[in-house]
């Protein structure tokens, strides 16, 4: 078990391209940032910012060959960039694991959850047929999956959509990770089975001390749940922080706006929504300028030419990419119109 | 937040989709059209073209190979084997056409309305047409035409075209249902256009891509089928030359004159590889699921 | 579903008989006719009652084995096709194990790197032979194999049962296999490959990557059964194509089976024995065509509950 202080990953300008028929198009462009053992972090944005292209990538798990991948990341000292199919097989499972998008998908309709689990260990851990048996219904068990001998035997098909991201969690977790990538684990299931998820999430890192990385468009979702937040727009990482300091002093417009447009509880009943005006950019036609600055009302002309690169705040760790951030005040109050 | 990621995902459609839209076809796909249509001109017009009697017995000719005088030399009759070829995709185009023509004209027509008008009418007859598909079709047509002497060209054509429309009808209601739920459909009907209108008009269009390239390879089927038929003896009679029974007759004299077996057999595989070409092609160019035969 | 369809093939191959031009006793009694073997026939088919008691009396006939004696050869026609059925029966099977083990392995070999100079290959070769019929397969077979080689128990008539004596039973059967595989494995090959690339492209493909597992056992474990489905289905629809160019090459080879049993009936008209044939294999196509649906549902778990 490493450390609490010992760096697990470490992301260094991460860049992926595809080459697409319109141009190459930059999912991420340029993603730097550090990971502690047995922390868990948030990343957030819009649809399309990137945060599935992200996490794949750290994994090494994209395989089509119209990608390009520059930068690096060292995964407890493994390099993923430029690694070898082989060499990623072997980090794969037992160093690092993911949790998909859409439990509806990620799971093969035509083998039995059982077998499912089994794989990872008997190839991975090379326990014998018996062994990994008791350890899969373990882990049904884990994740909180009832009567787990018997779902042992079911097919996905068998069993709702939390119960089939339960199986996908007890997947990732086979081989005990020290890194879980968690891609909105809950988007595709509802409301009440979301926290559920989540929890268990929360609590399994807790007693498997693991990292994890947590991506989601949601804030809501991460603002108790993690010590670190990232915020990305247009592939890039546009404000990172503490999960405080990005929720009461962040700095960058588009953070604001995504706090505004997420619901709360606390709003009052028929709270209106600000949703963000205008739409994501088209990453095939990127300006040279911030992204978001046609959407930003505080944009100057210096917004549409230059990029802003990430420069602290005053709370270390903090950082954001703005030529006109919000005042550095405490305490800011998120406005809900 | 919905409508940011629907937007992202149809400008996404809209850069995928329209580079390959534009995919040009190929020259190879214009090598093939050619030859269809030279063959085509050659079985229209072979009586008008300079060829030498298809039925005249030269016998100081007898399998001789190829040379400038037979240009594919001759055939154990001493009959020029070029101009046997040529007449023979007579029949073979004739078969082909003439079966698919009975095959769309029918099957589409139903498969098109099925879809378009749903309820108890589509339901009576998918149900029907299912019955007809699990019936093996060419068992069928050489039981047919077996008992359903004499034979001629024209039964060939009406037993085959018959056999193929439930085929047809699948393939084609099932184009239409993936056009006719879409929106703009949907919305021409609220907007009150005319059923014939939105047949002709909106869907036919649509579905033209599908319907014409499952025609060629259609098409490509029944030929290989008379072939097949030939050789049972079941298709038209010698001495009208067809691919098939040509290649039929060749065996017994394989020995002596190969080439017999081999010129037919070349004329026939060499159109059929143009269809299959062209229909893969189209299908492709039009960006169509696959639909299998 | 089955019964009706088979209830149906029966009413066709019943009917067939009265396709026959002019007066059907003697069409079908060919130069055989005699007052005898028209009573027999009377018997047999019911003629001269309405058309639906005539059915009738055919069918509890077939129910009961009965399929009427041939007057050409005067042989019952179910024996006749009890003797013929093995042999297009091991036919199919051989030609079937020969196509399954060539198309899976390249299919799989292919769709790991569609467009790679590999998939090009195969995929253009297969295109190319997808329009080559199967009997211009077995001619160019037989003219280059047999003929210009002089391989032995090749050629036509070399045929010899399997029991009597094995070893020139499988060298008679080995062009009809290659002919008959190599119009499977076309379709098979296809179908297969375009599907696994499908499912290739699947979520829970990358998921299985990511634990860490080799290739080769994301292929055959995770990617192969989810893609068989339109495989079976497209082999159960193949078989009665695989029937009618197993006729042909039977035929030209003179191998005994119900093909050329079938050819040599339409030519000496004994129609009994035709329609006894169509019967027969009508119904075995059918069943062949249940078979393979009860599979695909074993196969793939989502269809039976659709
Ligand atoms: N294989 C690919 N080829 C081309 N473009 C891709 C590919 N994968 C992703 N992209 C593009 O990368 C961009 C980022 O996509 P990504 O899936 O990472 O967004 P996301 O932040 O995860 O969105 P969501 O919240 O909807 O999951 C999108 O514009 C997408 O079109
Ligand atoms: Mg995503």
């Amino acid at each position: 078990m490493s450390p609490d202080n010992e760096k697990l990953l470490v992301v260094e300008n991460l860049a992926t391209t595809f080459s697409t028929a319109g141009g190459p198009l930059p999912a991420v462009g340029g993603v730097s940032f550090e990971l502690m053992a047995n922390e868990t972090i948030g990343v957030v944005g819009e649809s399309g910012s990137g945060k599935t292209v992200l996490t794949r990538t750290i994994m090494g798990l994209q395989q089509r060959t119209n990608v390009n991948v520059t930068g690096s990341v060292l995964l407890d000292g493994h390099q993923m960039v430029g690694a070898s199919e082989q060499e990623k097989r072997a980090v794969w499972g037992t160093e690092v694991a993911m949790i998909f998008q859409d439990p509806m998908t990620s799971l093969n309709p035509v083998m039995r959850v059982g077998k499912q689990i089994d794989e990872a260990l008997r190839v991975r851990l090379g326990m014998s047929r018996a062994d990994a048996k008791v350890r899969a219904i373990e882990l049904l068990e884990l994740v909180g999956i009832p009567s787990p001998e018997h779902r042992y035997q079911s097919y996905p098909g068998q069993l709702s959509g939390g119960m089939r991201q339960r199986v996908v969690i007890a997947i990732a977790l086979a081989c005990s990770p020290k890194l879980l990538l968690a891609d909105e684990p809950t988007t595709g299931l509802d409301v009440t089975i979301q926290a559920q998820i989540l929890n268990l999430l929360d609590d399994l890192k807790e007693r498997l001390h693991m990292s994890v990385i947590l991506v989601t468009h949601d804030l809501g979702v991460v603002a108790t749940r993690t010590s670190r937040i990232i915020v990305m727009y247009a592939g890039r990482i546009v404000e990172i922080g503490s999960t405080r300091e990005v929720f009461s002093a962040h700095r960058m417009p588009y953070t604001r706006a995504l706090l505004e447009s997420s619901p709360k509880v606390t709003n009052d009943p028929h709270t209106r929504l600000v949703t963000i005006p205008g739409r994501p950019p088209n990453l095939l036609k990127l300006s040279d300028g911030c992204s978001f600055a046609p959407r930003c009302s505080f944009a100057t002309d210096q917004c549409h030419k230059e990029r802003p690169e990430l420069q602290d705040a005053d709370e270390p760790g903090h950082a954001f990419a703005c030529w006109n951030p919000l005042p550095a005040t405490r305490k800011r109050t998120v406005k809900t119109t | 937040m919905s409508n940011f990621s629907q937007m992202i995902a149809e400008e996404e459609i809209a850069l995928v989709e329209k580079p390959e839209k534009s995919e040009p076809l190929g020259l190879l796909f214009w090598l093939c059209v050619g030859w269809i249509g030279l063959n085509i001109i050659g079985a229209i017009f072979a009586n008008v073209l300079p060829l030498q009697n298809p039925q005249f017995q030269d016998y100081n000719a007898l399998n001789v190979g190829p040379s400038l005088h037979h240009l594919f030399g001759t055939d154990d009759l001493g009959r020029d084997l070029f101009a046997r070829v040529v007449y023979g995709s007579r029949i073979s185009l004739s078969v082909g056409a003439g079966s698919m023509l009975i095959g769309f004209g029918i099957g589409s027509p139903l498969g098109m309305l099925a879809a378009y008008r749903r309820g108890r009418f589509d339901t009576i007859l998918t149900n029907l047409m299912y019955v007809f598909l699990a019936f093996p079709a060419i068992i069928a047509t050489i039981a047919i035409l077996s008992f359903w002497t004499p034979r001629s060209l024209i039964k060939i054509i009406v037993v085959i075209g018959v056999a193929s429309i439930p085929l047809v009808y699948r393939v084609i209601r099932t184009a239409t249902l993936n056009v006719a739920t879409k929106d703009y459909i949907i919305a021409a009907k609220v907007q009150g256009a005319t059923d014939r209108r939105i047949l002709l008009r909106e869907l036919l269009p649509n579905i033209a891509p599908i319907g014409i390239s499952f025609l060629l390879i259609g098409v490509a089927t029944v030929i290989a089928l008379e072939g097949a038929l030939a050789f049972l003896g079941l298709s038209v009679l010698p001495p009208t030359p067809s691919w098939g029974n040509m290649i039929n007759e060749s065996r017994t004299i394989l020995q002596q004159n190969p080439w017999l077996a081999v010129f037919p057999s070349l004329a026939m595989c060499l159109f059929l590889l143009c269809l299959n070409f062209i229909g893969d092609r189209l299908r492709h160019h039009f960006d169509v699921t696959e639909v299998k035969l | 579903m089955l019964l009706g369809i088979v209830f149906i093939i029966s009413v066709g191959s019943f009917y067939l008989i009265h396709l026959l031009p002019g007066n059907i006793t003697t069409v079908i009694e060919g130069p055989g006719a005699s007052p005898s073997n028209q009573a027999k026939l009377y018997k047999l088919l019911g003629l001269n009652k309405p058309l639906f008691q005539q059915y009738f009396i055919w069918i509890s006939n077939v129910l009961r084995g009965n399929l009427g004696t041939s007057f050409i050869s005067q042989t019952s026609v179910a024996s006749t096709i009890r003797a013929a059925l093995p042999i297009d029966l091991e036919m199919m099977f051989l030609s079937q194990v020969v196509a399954f083990a060539t198309a899976i392995p390249l299919a799989m070999r292919s769709a790991r790197k569609p467009d790679g100079w590999l998939d090009r290959i195969f995929s253009a070769g297969s295109f190319t032979l997808l329009s080559v019929p199967s009997f211009i397969v077995i001619v160019l077979l037989v003219l280059f194999v047999s003929v210009k080689l002089g391989v032995p128990h090749t050629g036509p008539s070399s045929y010899a049962p399997f029991n009597q004596d094995w070893i020139v039973n499988l060298e008679s059967m080995g062009l009809p296999t290659i002919a008959l595989a190599i119009g499977s494995f076309v379709v098979y090959f296809r179908v297969l490959r375009s599907d696994l690339i499908a499912t290739l492209q699947e979520e829970f493909i990358t998921m299985a990557r990511s634990k860490g597992i080799s290739q080769r056992r994301i292929m055959w474990r995770h990617a192969f059964r989810p893609s068989s489905v339109a495989l079976l289905g497209t082999a159960g629809v193949n078989i009665g194509g695989l029937l009618a160019g197993g006729f042909i090459v039977q035929y030209l080879l003179n191998i005994p089976g119900l093909g050329y049993t079938l050819i040599q009936a339409i030519n000496e008209s004994d129609y009994l024995l035709v329609q006894g044939i169509v019967l027969v294999v009508s119904v075995g196509v059918v069943l062949i065509n249940f078979i393979f649906d009860f599979v695909i549902n074993i196969v793939d778990p989502r269809i039976s509950r659709e």
